[in-house]
């Protein structure tokens, strides 16, 4: 079997997703962590764009030969790829909002070790 | 219904004066027994009209008052409403009041009055001996009435009149040979009934003394002494009609209740005497196991 | 129909323009969003309204004019809008709650908080799967800005953790998503439907992601410790958003998505959530915390409506009332109770004790408590009878017994809070709470919204509703009249239960009547006590009147429903009367925790009796075949509880001991009789059950004997006069059942009589020792003594209290004796016979202590200038004294009423009537055995002591009184009462001759299933290290096994 692009894909997305929950829950430090999901969303991300590719087909933009007839036969689905996009989006706000947390949780106790972090438990 | 309570009148008189000779026999035989001359038979006559005769100025309370008359009334009420003598008009009593249930729960009528009026004379050892009563007798129960159950089972009734017609017809027809456990159960019970060694440290209280006695004095005494005379004669007819085939006539009935009592007594003299905790355990024992070999032998065997 | 893209609009809108200009707008910045919020709840009102009372039809709102896939579609039926209204409503009132913080500390939460509502609008309306994405994604930043914007102590750990979480689980749940979509090429959640289960190779894998990440996000047990951190961290009126808003729409999510599901998905939720409900309340019992047992009580109920969102093909048609049911007693309840820890502050179970300074919120409290605890009237009630009826339909047992448990373990923790908020004595409450009418409004709303929700929700139930509410209406019409002084109260509450009685008596018949005539002259003996109290005593009456309502329910209850409506009606009532007593707190504890216990195994037996034979009334317990002993078992031991069978009876002595002196003989003289009438009516149904070839009427017959011959026993080792009347009504109830147990006519006439007579006996002696309280404030009876000169008409109560209860003739108490010889003779139970008859014998050893030890002996010193007990405490037992007497004189006026009772059941083997020769209809009982005349009895034994009497006076007529210490004791006169007073210890001897049968066998067994169950749950907790990078392997763990579970069918 040939390695074609998609497969690469495929497998460079789950391979950085394996990565990504590797770091998620191997790391202690919580910015790593924080690198990690990123790291793990963007595999994702890679992931379902790489689902929705078909191949020979070009880019979901109607400019050129891609018309909005013949769309749904040369272009790959445009769905996933919308949705990636909005992912992309609100990934970027949640790693923002766990960055204010790590600012404010180094704040209380200037360390960055999750495991710190357990004085509410049981 | 005037003439029946004449009989019982009549009835309760002359048993009166049978208890008073008994127990005047019975301290005999105890005296005889310790090697001492011991009373006349008749000092019983003796002791209640001196004590008739004395005055007392004194009480400690209502209830202390009443003490004695619920004790008397007690053994009175008991015997009232026993048979004494089977098919017997004038000694029949007033038994058409209730059966052997009401005999069974009518003994402690007397017993409760007095142990509260010695409790209000508020000396410690008339209650130390009440709770010393009191828990013998719930072991003293156990086998009595599993005798009293294996009787009713086995004549199908609970009316004394029905037991005795049930055993007449012979010696061998009484509940002594138609089944010797229950009887042995029953008879043991009547050990610890009537107070005597070994099971009198009850009464120790009274011996001693000090206690309920020592302030009953002079006419309260007269009470309890006339009390002493036809309670123990109640429960020995008891006895009599449930396990030897009742009486047909009053001689009859004195002849055996003189037996019963004196089963008490001649135990009474060769015995020492148990601690009360002593008493319950070996009335939850012998005689408990002889009142359910009893019933068994009621129920598998005579049916 | 107004869009729902208003919401959208207003939300966002305001949202971004507060951010923009946050700084010039902070004056009205507050103003601006609480009129977001009302538009909210205003729009979803006016769908509601229009749903249910216009003609509105399901719509679908398209965005952008597009059909799906190109668009994204909202549905709004009238789930959604009601679902929505919820929502905002609570968005409306958390707003209102905050609004001092918002407006004062930290107005950067506000457009947060819109923003947080208006995704969960959309989370509930979207019909687009990746469109659900995205506002879980919105939703968990909303509140994980929320959580950090408050700047508590621990808030942003826990914050962090949820958003670790969250994270996690919206990958999976994108990851699900775009599967689906690949596999059947839309998102529109109603194409899925029509295209029919969704297909294709990946189609399983897609939609196990989709709904496992929305699982998930309901915080399933063992993977929900983020959530516990949140819910402990968060400020509590965030975490009552989380736990009534948030996690209602995802439950409403989980309700969508569960179209796309197969039945496997269905189960795996059923089993999740059932699960989590039972662990979460069971960890629960070892939490100190008050807002983590709020999150741990969130996340069982959360589980429990999640399995049953996965039980909805079960469950039929009343799928939507069980589910709302119980949603909206955990929506009201938990935002009220999270609220009320915001106002109280502090975190400790006890610190809520100051409630005690607002009595109004203290009440509300106990509202959302018992509404979670799921008593009547609260729709969890109604939801949970439903839920339990509809799984033994079903034959689901392990479900049934899961929920049980579950809701047992809930109802330790939250009843002991509740009595340690009540009673807790080490807590002293110095100052009012310090609260603002912002936060009232919203607590107020909500309780009152339980109220009516509970009234309102009983007519979408499965069950023919026949509930008599005038009983209840008196209790809140004493409510509103607490603020009158005590005497007009107890009048009304007199005058009410006489003026019922005289209405419903002659409705009633056989049984009922009998104790419904026990229940109102008790209530009537008992209220006469009441006057001699001062004050106004606040909040008594209404729980007396509670407490009797359910008792007088009982007996008018024809169905099982209403049966069980009384019961545990009577059951609150009683457990809060309790709950008065100054130390009775953890007695009232057990107390609840045996009857609660009782009456789940109650409702249990019901509802397995209603799926055999499909009838709703009492001839639902005529079922045959192979569940009926297990029926009966069940039954049995839910009423036994109540009457304190011995094992099940460790609750009554300090609970009928440390009540208040009217209230022991509420409890003890009339409240038990509920457990006996309960048992009548199953033996009448059922009769006899075997298991394995044994008769469980004989199994019960021993458990009787020794219950009476136990309590007893215990009663005659007690020093205090209470508890020994308090284990002497275990032994009486023990007497009592073993009557029913012979099921026979003279053994029904036992057991009835006995009821009467031991309600007449323990009223008068608990009103007595009540009387010697109330003047000597002394329970311990070897501090007494003497008592008789001080309080003689109390002791001449005493006496013949107690010569009634021995059974020594002539009074009524021998009745019960000779009825039970004759029962047991003709039934054939001799052993069992000759074991009533010790317990009879040991009976007389508690009452004469009783007597002897307070009342005769030595008078002590403190209580020389003691006075007889008052007028209202004396009356009532001069009433049941003189019925005593006139019962004692004519016993046939007793008996022969309830022989032809009896008659009815048992038609052979009853008791005859023969006339006699006195007058005033004196007959003469005759059984087959025996003959007893109780009025020749009276007489002679009167005749002989009036005579007795006469005589000793004529002798002795100048009798005088002596001295206290004028007695002969040892040649000296003591002058010190405490040591020539014999009452410590009394029967010692006895004692140490059976003292090895009172060993405290049942307490120690309960004692040590509770350290079991606690020591469980504390070892469960540990999985909770406060890790948050461990709750991330745990959801990991839980998603594998899940995983395989679903695809390899394990």
């Amino acid at each position: 079997m040939k390695l074609s692009v998609e497969h690469i894909a495929i497998l460079s997305g789950i391979l950085l997703m394996a990565i990504g929950l590797w770091g998620i829950l191997g790391r202690k430090n919580i910015l790593k962590m924080i690198i990690s999901f990123t790291v793990f969303d963007t595999g994702l991300n890679i992931l379902i764009v790489a689902l929705g590719y078909l191949p020979g087909r070009t880019a979901p933009i109607v400019d050129g030969p891609v018309t909005v007839e013949n769309l749904s036969q040369v272009a790959v689905d445009p769905v996933p790829q919308a949705l990636v996009l909005t992912a992309i989006v609100i990934g970027f706000g949640v790693t923002a909002l766990m960055l204010v947390y790590a600012l404010k949780m180094h704040e209380k106790k200037k360390t960055l070790d999750i495991n710190e972090y357990t004085d509410l438990k049981w | 219904m005037g003439e029946k309570i004449l009989f019982a009148l009549i009835s309760l008189f002359l048993t009166i004066n049978y208890g008073f000779l008994m127990n005047g026999v019975i301290r005999k035989i105890y005296a005889r027994v310790g090697r001492r001359h011991g009373i006349p038979f008749y000092q019983m006559y003796i002791d209640l009209i001196k004590t008739l005769a004395l005055r007392t100025n004194i009480r400690h309370g209502t209830m202390f008052y009443l003490g004695p008359v619920f004790r008397f009334a007690g053994g009175v009420g008991l015997f009232l409403f026993t048979p004494v003598v089977f098919g017997s008009a004038m000694f029949g009593n007033l038994s058409f009041s209730g059966d052997v249930l009401l005999l069974l729960s009518f003994q402690f009528f007397g017993t409760l009055g007095m142990a509260l009026g010695a409790g209000e004379s508020g000396h410690p050892n008339a209650a130390i001996g009440v709770t010393r009563g009191l828990a013998q007798m719930t072991a003293v129960e156990v086998p009595f009435v599993l005798a009293l159950m294996g009787v009713a089972i086995q004549y199908d009734s609970l009316s004394l009149h029905d037991i005795v017609a049930a055993q007449q017809g012979g010696i061998m027809h009484w509940t002594l040979f138609t089944n010797p456990f229950i009887v042995a159960a029953g008879m043991l019970a009547l050990l610890g009934s009537f107070m005597r060694p070994p099971f009198d440290v009850v009464l120790a209280g009274q011996e001693i003394p000090i206690g309920p006695p020592t302030e009953y004095h002079s006419n309260y005494m007269a009470l309890m002494l006339s009390n002493r005379a036809i309670f123990p004669m109640a429960k020995a007819i008891l006895f009599m009609n449930l396990f030897f085939g009742g009486a047909n006539t009053y001689w009859e009935m004195m002849i055996k209740t003189f037996a019963v009592v004196m089963w008490s007594v001649f135990v009474g003299v060769s015995f020492p005497r148990f601690r009360v905790e002593q008493s319950i355990r070996w009335f939850l024992r012998v005689p408990l196991i002889l009142g359910i070999l009893g019933i068994v032998y009621v129920q598998f065997f005579m049916s | 129909m107004v869009s729902p893209y208003y919401i959208l609009t207003i939300g966002l809108g305001l949202a971004f323009l507060l951010g923009l200009l946050g700084k010039k707008l902070s004056k009205v910045n507050i103003a601006v969003i609480m009129l977001a919020m009302i538009s909210f709840a205003a729009i979803s009102a006016s769908w509601v309204w229009q749903f249910a009372f216009g003609n509105a039809e399901e719509s679908l709102f398209f965005s952008a004019g597009f059909e799906p896939p190109f668009s994204i579609a909202l549905k709004l039926g009238f789930q959604e809008a009601i679902i929505a209204f919820m929502v905002n409503i609570m968005g409306l009132f958390s707003t209102l709650f905050l609004w001092k913080k918002l407006h004062k500390e930290n107005d950067k939460l506000a457009p947060v908080l819109l923003v947080l509502f208006m995704g969960l609008n959309m989370l509930i309306l979207t019909r687009d799967l990746f469109n659900i994405f995205v506002f879980l994604e919105i939703t968990a930043i909303a509140l994980g800005g929320l959580i950090l914007l408050d700047e508590r102590k621990h808030a942003a750990s826990a914050g962090f953790k949820y958003l670790l979480a969250s994270s996690l689980i919206s990958a999976v749940y994108l990851l699900g998503a775009v599967l689906v979509y690949f596999s059947t090429g839309s998102l529109y959640i109603d194409d899925l439907i029509l295209g029919g289960p969704v297909a294709g190779p990946m189609a399983g894998i897609a939609v196990f992601l989709t709904i496992i990440a929305i699982v998930l996000e309901l915080k399933p047990f063992p993977a929900n410790g983020w959530a516990l951190d949140v819910y402990q961290g968060a400020h509590p009126a965030i975490a009552a958003i989380i736990s009534a808003g948030v996690g209602t729409a995802m439950l409403f999510v989980l309700h969508k998505l569960m179209i796309i599901s197969g039945p496997m998905m269905a189960q795996m939720i059923t089993v999740a959530g059932l699960l989590t409900f039972l662990f979460s309340n069971w960890l629960g019992i070892s939490q100190r915390d008050s807002n983590r047992l709020l999150g741990y009580s969130s996340i069982g109920q959360l589980g429990l409506i999640m399995a049953i969102i996965g039980m909805q093909d079960i469950l039929g048609d009343q799928f939507a009332f069980i589910a709302m049911g119980i949603l909206l007693s955990h929506f009201f309840a938990k935002a009220g109770l999270f609220w009320i820890s915001g106002i109280v502050g502090g975190s400790k179970l006890e610190s809520f004790a100051v409630l005690r300074s607002r009595p109004l919120l203290l009440l509300m409290f106990g509202i959302f408590l018992f509404a979670l605890s799921a008593f009547p009237p609260f729709p969890s009630f109604y939801a949970k009878w439903d839920l339990i009826f509809a799984l033994s339909d079903a034959k689901q047992y392990l479900f049934i017994t899961l929920i049980l448990f579950g809701s047992f373990f809930e109802v330790v923790y939250l009843i002991r809070w509740f009595g340690i908020v009540v009673k807790n004595t080490s807590e002293e409450v110095k100052e009012k709470l310090p609260v603002n009418i912002t936060q009232i409004i919203p607590i107020s709303v909500f309780a009152a919204a339980l109220l009516f929700f509970g009234y309102y929700g009983q007519h979408f139930m499965n069950v023919p509703i026949n509930l008599n509410y005038i009983p209840l209406i008196a209790v809140a019409a004493l409510w509103i009249l607490d603020f009158l002084p005590t005497w007009v109260k107890n009048t009304l509450l007199i005058v009410a239960t006489l003026f019922y009685g005289y209405i419903i008596l002659p409705q009633l018949h056989d049984f009922a009547f009998i104790f419904a005539i026990i229940f109102l002259l008790g209530a009537f003996l008992t209220l006469l006590f009441g006057y001699s109290y001062k004050g106004k005593r606040p909040g008594f009456y209404p729980l007396v009147a509670m407490m009797f309502a359910g008792l007088i329910l009982l007996v008018e209850a024809k169905d099982l429903f209403s049966f069980f409506f009384a019961w545990e009606i009577m059951t609150a009532g009683s457990y809060f009367l309790i709950l008065r007593g100054k130390k009775s707190q953890p007695h009232a504890f057990s107390y609840m925790l045996f009857s609660f216990g009782g009456a789940l195994l109650i409702l249990a037996g019901f509802a397995l009796a209603h799926s055999v034979t499909g009838s709703y009334t009492f001839d639902a317990l005529t079922m045959v075949g192979a569940l009926s002993p297990l029926v009966f078992i069940m039954l049995a031991i839910g009423f036994l509880t109540k009457t304190a069978a011995i094992g099940l009876h460790i609750w009554l002595p300090g609970a009928h001991s440390e009540a208040e002196s009217d209230v022991s003989p509420m409890v003890s003289g009339i409240l038990l009789k509920a457990g006996v009438y309960g048992l009548l009516i199953l033996f009448m149904r059922m009769g006899h059950q075997f298991v394995l070839g044994l008769d469980l009427m004989v199994v019960l017959s021993w458990v009787a004997v020794i219950t009476s011959i136990g309590g007893y026993l215990l009663a005659s080792v007690q020093e205090d006069m209470k508890r020994l009347l308090a284990y002497s009504s275990v032994g009486q109830l023990g007497i009592i059942l073993f009557g029913l147990t012979l099921m026979s006519n003279l053994g029904w006439l036992l057991a009835i009589a006995g009821v009467i007579t031991h309600f007449l006996n323990k009223t008068l002696l608990f009103q007595a020792v009540g009387g010697v309280y109330s003047r000597t404030h002394d329970r311990t009876m070897y501090r007494m003594g003497g008592l008789i000169h001080r309080m003689p008409i109390t002791f001449i109560f005493v006496l013949i209290g107690i010569i009634s209860m021995s059974g020594v003739p002539p009074l009524v108490g021998f009745a019960g004796k000779w009825l039970s010889f004759n029962a047991v003779l003709s039934k054939g139970y001799y052993l069992q016979g000759v074991g009533m008859v010790l317990a009879g014998a040991i009976a007389f050893l508690y009452l004469f202590r009783l007597i002897h030890v307070p009342f005769l002996g030595q008078l002590k010193d403190h209580l020389r200038k003691v006075k007889e007990a008052s007028f209202w405490i004396l009356l009532p037992q001069i009433i049941i004294l003189m019925i005593i007497m006139a019962f004692s004189a004519l016993p046939g006026v007793l008996l022969e009423p309830i022989g032809s009772a009896v008659g009815k059941i048992f038609p052979t083997g009853g008791l005859t009537w023969q006339d006699s020769f006195l007058p005033f209809g004196s007959r003469t009982a005759i059984s087959e055995y025996g003959y007893w005349n109780g009025t020749y009895v009276m007489v002679i034994t009167m005749i002989i002591f009036a005579v007795l009497l006469g005589f000793q006076m004529l002798i002795q007529r100048r009798n005088k009184k002596v001295g206290q210490f004028n007695i002969v004791y040892s040649a000296e006169r003591p002058s010190t009462p405490e040591t020539t007073h014999a009452g410590y210890h009394f029967y010692a001897h006895y004692q140490k001759a059976v003292g090895f049968l009172i060993a405290p066998l049942a307490t120690n067994f309960w004692n040590w299933v509770s350290d079991i169950v606690q020591s469980i749950a504390n070892q469960i907790r540990r999985i909770y290290n406060g890790n948050g990078q461990v709750y991330l392997i745990h959801l990991v763990i839980y998603f594998l096994i899940c995983f395989f579970i679903f695809n390899g069918g394990l």
